[in-house]
């Protein structure tokens, strides 16, 4: 019930929505109903235009997302751990910063071309910076007196990293994730709007040049509330994997 | 031990501890830049994948003296800070009725909570076909993009103003508009400057994202030029190019803060974004 | 002798709502006539709700049941007549030390350069000249709550409500703070309600101490403590260590209950 009253804006907007289209307060054209975009999303799925484009969109972020964490995850922690490595890494982490991930566009389409390739690398480079950060300040701050004590019981320097360094490190290195996981759909999206052959950024321009706009409108819905579940889910998945922690986030 | 007095060896030794320290900072660009020119001439990618530094440079000389670089980079900077500006005020405006009207609240926060997650991005498309593929479209992009966390931090800042700051100015007879003026605004400013620090880079990014979408001058319009005419030098000098623009933009955006929060403790700064 | 009272609190209780929980009885049927200039302390355990009377007092939070006068007049809103000091010193971070005692007099529509000067003269009475254009991050625990005395004193209030506001100083300052704040009232003489859980500072300071139970919070004793409290020895002046005796044995039983309570 409460859950209503906090969402009942976004109903009154999409009753407003629904009312000004179809009343003729505002352009057809530029603002079909609501309801006409239902209907395109529906006949969208079920001729399989969404399930194809979507796929390899969802799959492209998955791909760099998911390399950027195992890679960048490692790296993170092994930058916290030794000194030599942290020396030679740091600074390039330094650099590419500042950078707006998006400037790589134009030159991932130039070393890999407009498919797949292109997208997952960019979604990887960009990705890989959070989840490093987060990593790396996590490993941290595992607190000095948590690793005297496994040192004290006997742990080798590799069974301490997993015992200690790692679970401490996770609250950072999770939030770091969260960062990737919303900057993986920003790039996603970018790339493929102005690059691409398949994938919901180019569903939406050539469903946007052929005048198709409740289709259009359909799409872009649904990358936009994909954004926000992926957010709300895993949110979900690591409320529990935190649940030892006292403070709360 | 007291100081010696300042001869002129003095200076000179202060002036050079001052100059190893920002050596010794910059060290890691440098070496990166040695790293580039290196890889590059050594044959390991083609000039194509890899061009060399010194022909970036050359290129965005060249585009200095022909006037070029000054005019994408003025074009993107103005879509960016007018961006900006829009985002700084109406989402401090929004902010406020937020944390102070449940109204306000009750229809804002919704649109605020769901939204920051969004790859707001995708509404590109759709402003298009609103506004044209004019600035304004642009701009509007912008906005929707980097208003969030000014709106966000705008809250949470007048939210966390103390009771006891709020109790201590009515208590010296402060009516409702002096008190939001004079006590609320000021103790919720460097929470304020904090989300504006976080939209002004995102307000350059989005307003390059936009440029390579809709072609033309810019500094991303330029390299999204550069790409479709397969020349890897200009799209590296326009990497270069926007990361001197941001890097220039979030350290002034750093030095502002540090003087209008001359009285913080830390005036510290946020992590660039 | 039976001027009537400046202060009267009469049957008040008052209920704390938290966002989140049940709400809770915090004060119960409490009543005090204060007179004018007196100098009283309200004394009790943590939780027993001696912050929130003295809030209730100042107009920072409404009045359910029972009434508040002050002068005759019912308290509906804080106002400069009720000048209050906090433990945590609530200065405006933004502004300097003369920024902060000079914000009262803007605020009372004093013309500049008599509040300039008044300023200036309260800085001296705490004795911070040379700091009036450090900001409080620049200063210590001391001398931010000098800056906070100084404040609410510039405005010239007629009674002043004060709390607990040496409970985040270290010893030694406190010990300080406290005898400067006895000098200053004896020159100055206001109404003074002083909230402590202190013993010996309520009777060192106070005319009278009020001790309030655990929650809900009641006076439970009102003791006399007026004497001469100008002896430079007077912590081991044998009436004064009786005087802290007697109210610490009052204190002592709603300490334990309070403690019992919170666990």
């Amino acid at each position: 019930m409460k859950a209503l009253i906090r969402y009942s804006p976004l109903l009154l907007i999409a009753i407003a929505w629904e009312l000004s289209s179809r009343l003729g307060l505002v352009s057809q054209l530029a603002l079909p109903p609501l309801s006409d975009v239902v209907a395109a999303w529906i006949e969208m799925i079920k001729d399989g235009e969404l399930i194809t484009n979507g796929g390899a969109s969802i799959y492209r972020a998955l791909a760099g997302l998911g390399l950027a964490i195992a890679i960048g995850g490692v790296l993170g922690i092994a930058m916290a751990w030794s000194k030599p490595i942290n020396v030679l890494v740091a600074p390039i982490v330094e650099i590419f910063y500042p950078l707006p991930k998006s400037a790589l566009i134009p030159v991932t389409v130039i070393w890999l071309g407009f498919g797949d390739g292109s997208k997952i690398l960019l979604i990887f480079l960009g990705c890989m910076l959070p989840v490093t950060i987060g990593a790396f300040n996590g490993a941290r701050s595992s607190e000095q007196v948590l690793v005297w004590s496994a040192r004290s019981m006997g742990a080798s320097r590799l069974r301490m990293l997993w015992d200690v360094v790692v679970p401490s490190a996770m609250p950072e290195l999770l939030n770091g994730i969260r960062t990737a996981l919303a900057l993986s759909f920003i790039l996603l999206v970018s790339s493929e709007l102005i690059v691409a052959q398949k994938g919901f950024g180019y569903l939406i321009g050539s469903l946007g040049a052929n005048g198709t706009y409740d289709a259009m409108y359909a799409v872009v819905l649904t990358v936009a509330f994909l954004g926000f579940a992926a957010d709300r889910l895993y949110l979900l998945i690591t409320k529990r994997t935190l649940a030892w922690r006292e403070q709360n986030p | 031990m007291t100081a010696p007095p300042d001869g002129w060896p003095e200076k000179a030794a202060r002036v050079a501890v001052r100059l190893f320290w920002i050596g010794a900072r910059s060290l890691s660009v440098i070496a990166l830049l040695v790293a580039w020119e290196v890889l590059a001439k050594s044959g390991a990618f083609t000039p194509f994948q890899l061009p060399a530094l010194s022909k970036v440079v050359e290129r965005i000389w060249s585009d200095a003296v022909s006037g070029d670089l000054a005019i994408n980079t003025g074009l993107t900077l103005y879509r960016a800070l007018t961006g900006f500006l829009i985002c700084a005020i109406g989402g401090v405006v929004i902010g406020m009725a937020m944390a102070r009207n449940k109204i306000a609240n009750w229809f804002f926060d919704p649109i605020v909570s769901i939204g920051f997650p969004m790859p707001k991005i995708a509404f590109l498309p759709v402003v298009i076909l609103w506004l044209g593929v004019y600035d304004v479209s642009k701009i509007t992009i912008i906005v929707i993009d980097a208003i969030f966390p000014v709106i966000a931090a705008t809250v949470i800042g007048i939210q966390g103003v103390e009771r006891e700051l709020i109790w201590s100015a009515r208590n010296m007879g402060a009516n409702n508009r002096e008190l939001l003026r004079q006590i609320i605004l000021p103790a919720a400013l460097p929470q304020i400057l904090t989300g504006m620090q976080v939209s002004l880079p995102l307000c350059l990014i989005v307003a390059v994202v936009a440029e390579m979408l809709m072609g033309g001058y810019g500094l991303g319009g330029a390299m999204i030029t550069a790409s479709r005419f397969a020349n890897s030098v200009g799209v590296f000098a326009g990497i270069v190019e926007i990361a001197v623009v941001g890097y220039v933009l979030v350290k002034a955006m750093a030095i502002l803060r540090r003087r209008l929060l001359i009285w913080h403790q830390e005036a510290h700064d946020p992590t660039t974004a | 002798m039976n001027a009537p009272a400046q202060i009267l609190v009469e049957n008040v209780n008052h209920m704390y709502r938290p966002p989140r929980g049940r709400e809770v009885l915090a004060l119960d049927q409490v009543s005090l006539s204060v007179a004018n200039r007196e100098f009283v302390a309200l004394l009790g355990p943590s939780g027993c709700g001696k912050s929130t009377l003295l809030y209730l007092i100042g107009g920072f939070l409404p009045v359910e049941t029972g009434s508040i006068t002050v002068d005759g007049k019912k308290v509906t809103a804080p106002g400069p007549d009720r000048g209050i000091v906090f433990q945590h010193f609530a200065l405006f971070p933004w502004k300097t030390v003369r920024g902060n005692i000079l914000y009262g007099l803007e605020r009372q529509g004093m013309p500049k350069e008599e509040r300039e000067q008044r300023a200036m003269d309260f800085i001296h009475l705490v004795g911070l000249s040379g700091f009036e254009d450090s900001y409080p991050s620049q200063l210590s625990g001391g001398m931010k709550q000098r800056t906070a005395i100084a404040r609410t004193l510039a405005f010239d209030p007629k009674i002043l409500l004060m709390d607990e506001p040496f409970g985040a100083l270290d010893a030694q300052t406190r010990g300080l703070m406290q005898a400067e704040l006895l000098r200053i009232w004896q020159r100055t003489p206001k109404t003074v309600i002083f909230v402590t859980h202190d013993v010996q500072e309520a009777v060192y300071l106070a005319d009278r101490v009020a001790v309030m139970s655990a929650r809900p919070g009641r006076i439970k004793t009102i003791v006399d403590t007026k004497f001469d409290k100008n002896d430079p020895d007077i912590f081991k002046n044998k009436f004064f260590v009786e005087k802290v005796d007697e109210i610490w044995n009052l204190v002592k039983d709603e300490a334990l209950k309070a403690q019992g309570k919170r666990a």
